[in-house]
């Protein structure tokens, strides 16, 4: 099915409350074919193509927004793709939980390209993915694992994470320092590109469940928290933390993102609903789906596009924001 | 806490064990390495019973009716309805939910799209059975 439907949904995602009627969002969906279930979505920062992760058809989505034209790209027998990031070449990377491996997409000739794990790491249930400012692909896995791949030279190596299982969503600051979340083991960990050495950092709720993690441009540290239904931030340069419970009577914190101006995006399951966050004045903004189920699992965006995947109705919806 | 970067080795510090015979319900080693997909929400080890973690433990989860283990504070309105209705975990209630979980309790939080294969969903039924000390 390549069926495409642009529709301005001001009135169907009419946001909770008078606060969010200002919002100055307009958005726009996407319809993919039938059983895509879209995991994570990356829109290139070059503008144009955008791509997501078909986890359950094992393929790799190329959406032109101009046209809605739709292509599926297989990734291989037993694939499940779960984080899809745009690199420093243009291309899609894609954190394969089925293939136990990191694959490449040719943009240009859809050639993929596949660095499976080594054998002693075991099933790492890989995760999600970012780059360092060297250029280094550095990747988590749910099973206790994180660990890096030069693009350059193809070395993979992968290293234990301290404590154990849990290593989920990875970000990287603009100064290119990675941090990851883990969502079993309630912390997030800053990694040292060069040693790769991990300092686990506590966030100060208890079993808050960190779940995914985006730097704004001041290289502060958000984090959706899962468990506690709650949004922080950590300041690296004053190690402190501020965190906000989101609207509604029970919040689980899906997804976080950081716009270009610093404005965060979050998923939150409980109010089945896409929440926008201004950290300056500490006004959430609630744009809950038409549908039942999103289960927006992951944000991403480019300059005025905040882009995600609703997994649950297999559409992609992109919130076009304002300009200043 | 720093954590020093550890390369694995050929020490196989991970979740290598020894092989286990492939019962006709499900090959249990083969079931741990599947239960990965499950280890970041879910545990099997009684230690960690009381642990806060996004889904419940499956410690004891054979014969438990859904959304009924007291110390587990996050079950969806959808799951405890299910297990008033009578819906007890056993293996063809596991296989059913593990395949489609969604279409087997529509409003699930649970953030899984399931297992489509279903070898994969036998073997890790025969890992949880193990671990659970049903079957040795």
């Amino acid at each position: 099915m390549r069926r495409f439907r642009s529709l301005t949904l001001a009135l169907a995602f009419a946001a909770l409350g008078a606060s969010s009627a200002a919002a100055g969002v307009e958005i726009q969906e996407f319809q993919l074919p039938s059983g895509a279930a879209p995991h994570d979505v990356a829109p290139d920062p070059a503008g144009g193509v955008v791509w997501y992760t078909a986890q359950r058809q094992g393929a790799l989505g190329k959406l032109d927004p101009k046209t809605g034209k739709v292509e599926h790209i297989p990734l291989g027998a037993r694939s499940a793709p779960h984080g899809v990031i745009v690199g420093p070449d243009g291309a899609p990377w894609i954190t394969d939980s089925g293939l136990n491996a990191i694959v490449r997409v040719d943009p240009m000739t859809n050639e993929v390209k596949t660095w499976p794990l080594p054998e002693v790491v075991g099933y790492a249930n890989l995760n999600t993915a970012a780059f360092d400012k060297t250029g280094v692909l550095w990747f988590t896995g749910q099973a206790g694992v994180y660990g890096r791949l030069d693009p350059k030279t193809g070395q993979l190596d992968a290293y234990q994470a301290p404590k154990g299982r849990g290593p989920y969503g990875i970000a990287a600051t603009p100064d290119g320092i990675v941090y990851y979340a883990s969502l079993a083991g309630s912390h997030i960990a800053r990694i040292d590109s060069t040693s790769a050495a991990v300092k686990v950092i506590e966030p100060p709720t208890q079993d808050q469940g960190a779940r995914r993690v985006w730097s704004d441009s001041k290289g502060r540290i958000w984090v959706s928290e899962w468990n506690s239904g709650q949004v922080s931030v950590f300041d690296p340069a004053r190690e402190a933390w501020k965190a906000w419970k989101l609207p509604g009577e029970r919040p689980r914190t899906y997804a976080v993102y950081v716009d270009e101006k610093d404005i965060v995006w979050l998923s939150d399951f409980g109010a089945n609903a896409m929440v926008r966050f201004d950290s300056a004045s500490e006004k959430f903004d609630v744009f809950p789906s038409p549908r039942r189920g999103a289960n927006v699992r992951q944000i991403l965006g480019r300059d005025g596009e905040v882009w995600a995947p609703e997994s649950g109705t297999d559409r992609l919806l992109v919130f076009r924001t304002t300009p200043d | 806490m720093t954590g020093r970067a550890i390369l694995f080795a050929a020490t196989l510090a991970f979740a290598a064990v020894a092989p286990a015979p492939v019962s006709a319900s499900g090959d249990a080693t083969r079931g741990a390495r599947i239960f990965q997909m499950c280890v970041s929400c879910h545990t099997v080890d009684p230690a960690e019973a009381g642990k806060r973690l996004p889904g419940p433990a499956l410690v004891g989860v054979f014969g438990r009716a859904a959304g009924a283990l007291a110390s587990f504070p996050d079950y969806s309105d959808h799951m405890i309805s299910a297990g008033r209705r009578g819906l007890v975990w056993d293996a063809p209630t596991i296989d059913a939910y593990v395949g489609d979980p969604i279409s087997v309790i529509p409003g699930t939080t649970m953030n899984f799209f399931g297992i489509a294969d279903a070898k994969d969903r036998a073997d890790l039924i025969a890992y949880l059975r193990r671990a659970n000390g049903i079957d040795k």
